[in-house]
């Protein structure tokens, strides 16, 4: 008989844990441990990632939720992430360039809309123009407007966070008159006639609110980022940037464990001392990064609970958080050519009302929404020849599957992919349920499942006004409730999206690192 | 604001000041909103509560009833341990399996047994698994000598792709089985007659004698009850038949055509390896789709030696695999025969596992260095992953000295 052996704990102490292997928490461990702080990066699921991955069915390798990577950029015109990949972490990881911006299709009757949207302004307002004689002057200002809040907020964070008034109001003045407000009001005041909106704002629901609330500031930026420097997507899908990541952790000295959740941040008297595990870990620690939600960490993670203040649950409840998805991952068995899948991001919308939009992803019913994406018109050899994969996602308010029960949970979630799926036939003309090969339904529940994510959320907070990432930013020092904590990712301080929590994943290594300097930790 | 094209663009939306006020009244709103709002704490999350339902990390089960079926199978029923707080049994999807943690004389083990048993009965407390003994497994022949009624089990949630997907498949499934591959069947059946699958199913069973026929009477009945529903044809390699309606030999294209109307089912195949073998090449005349063949993974391979491209000169050779597990760094033989996940059990190092066909991915664990052999015809792992160094130790066999990084197995 073998002897038995005990699995050994971790009973070191770290310079900084971290808290999640997502986005943020990947490139924040990156970063860091780059800089030579000693880093433990902790992460419940068995890979890295979170909602940044990918799996296998049959011949097909599926991305999980990147639909395009924003700020990437041609390596002639590097956008922030491709600095950050490239540049800074020196990371072996191939990016493709994706075809168009998007093809917008509403099926309502009368909405008679199906345009496919060039990359590069000049092209956009080309084509916009095309559809809506007239638009041109007022869309271009949109995007100026996006170039101006663009460089305002460079401004702003190269101030680190300390921008001089005068300079703002003199140099920013228009990024200082539209943060306060919300796409619709901007874009009344832009003039911007009716159906160039229904286009130029189909990119919201990457934001998931109506833009009689969305704030203009994120959205004109990510709108104008998405067409300077078009959208890219990784070859091997998230998972192929998320693994060279974990690789890059590892070699700069990094310490990663999967399959240990963090059960518990430990904290005396207002500072971090240490973390918790699943696994019978205590980690001795006075930094963490938390790419887990404010909501999770006050809520479930914070020990003893009398070092949460009440300010903190407030500040929890006063806002509102983003959605969550469904997605139909669907491996076909004709290619993308075969079937005349020509475009790669398909926007199919009832209409380009997004109150109304939104408010349908109040029901446990078919949302009149969805982004589909064939990922083979970007990657054309991801999946064997005579096959292509599209995906279809749609989006739902938390809570709306709160009541669903096991017994019924695939009867709600198929007859709802059925419904996208008809949808997506409906706008096309293109027939694909009788090529199905490979189907799975991804929901709420998986995306808790698999991330852990407060009510399976995969998006974070919503981007009112008042809560979008200029508020964020200002309010940052002063919604710092616990020493050592940072949060980081898509309920961090840049808002939800792929790129968002990326540089949020750098700025909390770099706000903790100064700390670590500051306090002769590491050099 | 300015109407020239060239001039710089000078937005003002309510008035300069108005604009520049709501600016500078952001923080302070925000200040106010969040001093307004609840001071509750949230308790309560039931997405993460579904997930556990649906996909618990384990289950603790007890065995309540075993039923012999065939001189050497054995039905086993198993309940929810509430003392241990298992309050109910994860729901499934007929067709997926449990992965039963084993300690056998101080090992500890994993092994995927498929749910026999219908989804309502897990709602009404109990899962059935039915295991045949095999004539050298060292496995089976524990669970003969050492499973009673009330042992405890650990297990798995329900895992596998192997099941009916209605907006994929055809209404009219075919099992194809061999051996113990029927019990994903008898979930599937108990499944359509109680309405939860709306489909039918011919299952076409093949087995080497009449003793080893599982679910005999049961199905006989079954069928006589249900005729629109479910037909099963048991097909025997055996020369001496005395059992009525049944085929002889092997399940071949013709006994295929005969039972079944080929383009228009979807096959569902769940046997033994060579059942695979032979079933495949037969199926391949009538060219079916990819989409029509359904197949369950195949379990632990025992035979790597006969597979394509396996390095046949070091087939017996014992090699060492350092392998760092969690805080644990440890050096343990392996056989180039058996696969590196079956090392690391033998070293108890009770490395994580679920599938065992290298298909689940729940295995994943980096080699650090030296050579695998992984078989091209099973190798599930991700494109990156392969890039990365990254294998699925329950289907690499290992042909040099390794050095791997496993994950730690998740203990809540």
């Amino acid at each position: 008989m073998n002897e038995q052996i005990t699995e050994k704990n971790i009973n070191e102490s770290y310079d900084v844990v971290i808290i999640g292997a997502g986005n943020g928490g990947l490139v924040a461990a990156a970063r860091l441990s780059m800089k030579g702080a000693k880093v433990l990066l902790l992460e419940q699921h068995n890979l890295p990632g979170g909602f940044a991955s990918s799996f296998v069915r049959g011949r097909f390798e599926f991305e999980t939720s990147l639909h395009e990577l924003c700020d990437f950029g041609p390596s002639t015109n590097k956008g922030g992430v491709r600095i950050l990949f490239e540049d800074k972490l020196n990371l072996d990881c191939e990016f493709l360039e994706v075809p168009e911006a998007f093809r917008l299709i509403l099926t309502d009757p009368g909405e008679n809309v199906d345009v496919v949207m060039p990359f590069g302004i000049e092209n956009f307002l080309n084509a916009i123009e095309k559809e809506v004689p007239g638009c041109r002057e007022s869309v271009k200002k949109f995007f100026d407007l996006g170039k101006d809040i663009l460089n305002a907020t460079s401004y702003i964070g190269a101030s680190r966070g300390n921008p001089d008034q005068n300079v703002l109001l003199k140099e920013h003045a228009n990024f200082l008159r539209t943060t306060a407000y919300t796409v619709d009001e901007v874009q009344d005041a832009l003039n911007i006639p009716e159906k160039a909106r229904k286009i130029l704002n189909a990119y919201w629901v990457y934001l998931g609110i109506p833009t009689s609330r969305l704030n203009f500031t994120i959205y004109a930026v990510m709108v104008y980022l998405y067409i300077i420097r078009k959208a890219y997507i990784p070859k091997y899908r998230s998972h192929g940037y998320t693994t060279a990541l974990d690789a890059k952790i590892r070699e700069f000295g990094g310490k990663i464990e999967y399959n240990t959740r963090v059960t518990k941040i430990l904290v005396e008297n207002g500072k971090v001392v240490g973390v918790k595990t699943s696994n019978g870990d205590k980690i001795k620690t006075n930094y963490v990064i938390c790419n887990a939600s404010p909501t999770l960490a006050y809520n479930k993670l914070i020990c003893p609970k009398s070092e949460v203040p009440e300010i903190a649950y407030k500040e929890v409840n006063a806002r509102a958080h983003a959605v969550t998805s469904v997605v139909v991952y669907l491996g076909l068995d004709k290619s993308a050519e075969e079937l005349d899948l020509k475009d790669y991001s398909y926007f199919v919308f009832n209409n380009m009302n997004t109150d109304e939009l939104y408010n349908s992803l109040n029901e446990l019913k078919a949302p009149k929404v969805q982004a589909t994406i064939c990922l083979n018109t970007a990657i054309p050899n991801c999946s064997p020849p005579g096959t292509c994969i599209l995906s279809i996602t749609t989006a739902f308010r938390p809570g709306v599957w709160d009541n669903v029960q096991p017994e019924e949970y695939v009867k709600v979630k198929n007859k709802i992919a059925e419904a996208l799926i008809n949808h997506f036939e409906i706008g096309t003309g293109i027939s694909i349920r009788e090529h199905i090969e490979e189907i799975e339904v991804a929901t709420p529940q998986t995306f808790a499942r698999f991330t852990g994510t407060y009510g399976g959320i995969v998006y974070g907070y919503e981007p009112d006004p008042w809560d979008s990432f200029i508020p964020r930013l200002m309010a940052m020092n002063d919604e710092k409730h616990i020493e050592g904590l940072e949060f980081c990712g898509g309920f961090g301080k840049r808002c939800h999206g792929y790129s968002s929590s990326l540089k949020d994943g750098e700025t909390a290594g770099l706000l903790t690192l100064q700390d670590l300097i500051k306090k002769g930790l590491i050099k | 604001m300015s109407k020239e094209e060239n001039e710089k663009l000078d937005i003002v939306i309510k008035s300069n000041s108005r604009d520049l006020l709501a600016f500078m009244k952001l923080v302070p709103n925000r200040k106010k909103k969040i001093e307004k709002a609840s001071s509750e704490p949230i308790k309560s999350d039931p997405m993460n509560e579904l997930a556990k339902r649906l996909h618990p990390r384990r289950q603790f089960l007890v065995i309540s009833e075993i039923r012999d079926e065939t001189k050497s199978a054995k039905t086993f029923r198993l309940e929810p341990h509430i003392g241990l707080r298992t309050k109910e049994l994860a729901y499934f999807r007929p067709g997926q399996y449990l992965s039963l943690k084993v300690n056998v004389n101080g090992v500890e083990i994993t092994r995927p047994y498929s749910i026999a048993s219908s989804p309502k009965d897990a709602q009404n407390g109990f899962y059935e698994i039915t295991i045949r003994k095999e004539e050298h497994g060292f496995l089976t022949q524990y669970i003969w000598d050492n499973w009673n009624v009330d042992t405890v089990l650990e297990s798995s949630g329900p895992e596998g792709f192997f099941y009916y997907e209605p907006l994929r498949d055809l209404k009219q499934i075919v099992g194809i089985s061999g051996g113990s591959g029927i019990t994903p069947f008898r979930s599937m059946a108990k499944a359509i007659i109680e309405g939860i699958i709306d489909a039918k199913l011919i299952i076409l069973y093949g087995s080497s004698e009449e003793d080893d026929i599982i679910y005999y009477d049961e199905f006989k009945e079954l069928e006589k009850k249900y005729p629109d529903k479910l037909k099963v044809v048991n097909i025997l390699s055996c020369e001496i038949i005395s059992l009525e309606g049944c085929e002889t030999g092997f399940i071949t294209g013709e006994i295929i055509e005969k039972y079944c109307d080929v383009n228009n089912s979807t096959f569902f195949i769940c046997g033994p390896q060579v059942m695979y073998d032979f079933v495949e090449k037969e199926l391949k005349i009538f060219k079916l789709p990819h989409k029509r063949i359904r197949r369950e993974a195949f379990g632990e391979i025992k035979n790597i030696i006969n597979y394509p491209g396996f390095p046949k000169d070091v087939a017996e050779k014992t090699f060492k695999i350092k392998t760092h597990i969690g805080n644990i760094m440890k050096e343990i033989p392996a056989r180039a025969t058996e696969s590196v996940l079956v090392a690391m059990e033998r070293a108890n190092l009770a490395p994580p596992s679920k599938c065992r066909s290298g298909e689940c991915g729940f295995c994943r664990s980096l080699l650090i260095s030296g050579k695998i052999y992984i078989s091209p015809i099973s190798d599930w792992r991700r494109e990156a992953d392969k890039k990365f160094n990254y294998f699925h130790p329950c289907y690499s066999f290992p042909i040099s000295d390794l050095e791997v990084k496993v994950p730690r197995h998740t203990k809540k």
